[in-house]
């Protein structure tokens, strides 16, 4: 008899807590990590205000390292390339990865298996298995690295993520509105470009700033398809690195954080911001 | 009949673009790198296709093995890592979070989006002998015999740091598609937190564990950053191998030999992992 009360009683007492009991252990461990997760990162924004060039003593609050910054040719240079790289890569994948989402949820065809089987290669492939294979194709096709062979790589790679997300918002479009439009007269093509397209802009926008910021901080791709001249600020900033201490690479960086950070938290708000389609953080939760 | 025709053309036709495009420019790459790794280089240097098992014999000397091997095993500690400090993380976020639930979230992705480049070159002025931590640590008396760049640990960290939202998010995915009664049961029919732990949420939440295990250790493997920037020369990764034989080496086959090396082996994993997913969703059901 008393056996059978027992766990009772003991979900009465733990009732009381219940929910709300925190375990200490596990909060020291979140608190702990998000420490260590931005310990980095503020080191780098801190110290692109050091008035030494020293990285373990800080020594009064300076603007030097982002004037030397905009002072080089080299790195002002180098920041138009990404900068153009991942506009070019950004146009490039939202056009042919939407076109490719639309083909996937709706195509009957067996050339949809296919077609599928291709778009998700790039996702379990290591970036630098992409990047050896790239390199070794347009040495192949005797295209020299440069500017065109970064923008192909950056688009090719992109191409993935933009249908992997824009694909659930496709399937997810109610067809009988397409259907609606074309009974009042609209050819199939009309039917999306005034009507569905217009109920994907706040995901497409989304996964358009999602790309720029992906390919603008992409490295390791960049570095097996880029030339001498010009070069993506990613491989300027590693070839700076690898020399050492660079104070003005803790200026770049902190820009570089900045607008990366500016740039996310638009694409996420942007469905909210449009009132549609709920958060952008549903990108992150499939 | 015939306007559903049509659209079902102009859907096909959709799909031709981007498959095409990839068709042309990466699975075709990918063929030439498998091509490639039967190849040679000439008395130039230059890369030459052949059928040579030549590149193959050299990855599985020694030099090359213990560097995938080393691989291997730097990639999984990461993964176990990312996994003991994944599940603390995720379960406070998804049960205690409240209302900032969303807000954790958001702090949590938003530095995956910032240069993983400066992230870890912001460790290594951290953790380089004249930076802020080693000053530190000298001055409370430690050792100036101690390191932490240049070591194994410090290459397994830079991993873990550099991929450990990839384990957190489904996992926290996961505890979130649970039933937070079930945890309320198991407290009363188990008692310790610990034991609740280990028979109700952690079973309930094995698709995220699986899940987050492959989405760390795939980008790990094939990661060269962690080690040329936290790990000297004495802890190379296959990345640092492949990036060398590209560019300072200049032998094409041989990196390519290594590039498929990487892929086959984590192809194998990949299909183990799979079986074992298939396996676990037909004994849930």
């Amino acid at each position: 008899m008393s056996r059978a009360v027992q766990p009772r009683a003991r979900s009465a007492r733990g009732r009381g807590s219940g929910m709300d009991r925190k375990p200490k252990a596990a909060v020291v461990v979140t608190a702990l990590f998000f420490v260590l997760l931005y310990l980095p990162i503020v080191a780098v924004v801190v110290f692109s205000f050091n008035r030494k060039k020293s990285l373990a003593v800080f020594d009064g609050w300076s603007l030097q390292w982002y004037d030397a910054f905009f002072h080089d040719s080299v790195l002002t240079h180098s920041l138009g390339t990404s900068i153009e790289v991942a506009a070019v890569a950004m146009v490039g994948s939202v056009v042919l990865g939407t076109a490719l989402a639309f083909g996937l949820v709706r195509a009957r065809t067996r050339l949809g298996g296919a077609a599928n089987f291709i778009m998700l290669i790039p996702l379990v492939t290591p970036e630098i298995v992409t990047g050896v294979a790239s390199l070794m194709l347009f040495k192949g096709v005797g295209l020299q690295p440069g500017l065109a062979t970064l923008m192909i790589a950056e688009t090719t790679f992109s191409i993935s993520y933009v249908t992997v997300i824009l694909r659930s918002r496709v399937a997810e479009l109610n067809p009988e509105v397409e259907e609606a439009a074309m009974d009042l007269g609209a050819t199939r093509a009309q039917a999306v470009r005034l009507v569905t397209l217009p109920l994907l802009w706040p995901a497409i926008l989304s996964s358009a700033i999602l790309i720029f910021t992906i390919v603008f901080d992409d490295f390791v791709l960049a570095f097996f398809t880029t030339g001498v001249s010009p070069q993506p600020l990613s491989v300027r900033i590693y070839s700076a690195i690898r020399f050492g201490v660079q104070p003005s690479i803790n200026a770049v960086g902190t820009l570089m954080l900045l607008g990366s950070i500016v740039l996310i938290a638009i694409s996420l708000l942007l469905p909210r911001l449009l009132g549609r389609g709920g958060s952008g953080l549903d990108l992150f939760k499939s | 009949v015939t306007t559903a025709r049509r659209s079902e053309r102009l859907w096909t036709w959709l799909l031709l673009p981007g498959t095409l495009w990839m068709s042309a420019f990466f699975v075709s790459a990918l063929g030439l790198v498998i091509a490639l790794t039967f190849g040679r280089t000439d008395e130039l240097g230059n890369p030459r296709f052949g059928h040579t098992l030549e590149n193959v014999r050299g990855i599985v000397e020694w030099t090359y093995l213990r560097v995938i091997i080393r691989s291997f095993v730097y990639s999984l500690s990461a993964v176990v890592i990312c996994l003991l400090i994944s599940y603390p993380v995720a379960y406070v976020v998804a049960r205690h979070g409240g209302r900032y639930k969303n807000a954790l979230i958001a702090l949590l992705v938003v530095p995956f989006f910032a240069n993983y480049l400066v992230r870890m070159y912001g460790w290594q002025t951290l953790l380089s002998d004249d930076g802020v931590v080693m000053h530190r640590l000298r001055d409370l008396g430690v050792s100036s015999q101690f390191h932490i760049l240049d070591t194994s640990g410090a290459v397994i960290g830079g991993l873990v740091y550099g991929y450990i939202v990839f384990m957190i998010l489904p996992i926290y995915a996961a505890l979130e598609r649970m039933d937070g009664a079930l945890i309320e049961a198991g407290r009363d029919l188990y008692g310790t937190p610990l034991r609740t732990f280990l028979t109700v949420t952690l079973p309930a939440t094995r698709s995220g564990a699986y899940a987050g295990t492959a989405l760390v250790f795939l980008p790990a493997m094939g990661d060269f950053i962690s080690a040329a920037l936290l790990g000297g020369p004495d802890n190379l990764m296959i990345g640092n191998l492949i990036q060398d034989k590209f560019f300072a080496g200049q032998n094409w086959p041989l990196g390519a030999a290594l590039t498929m090396a990487l892929m086959v082996l984590l192809l194998v994993c990949m299909f183990a992992y799979v079986r074992q997913t298939a396996r676990d969703s037909r004994a849930a059901r």
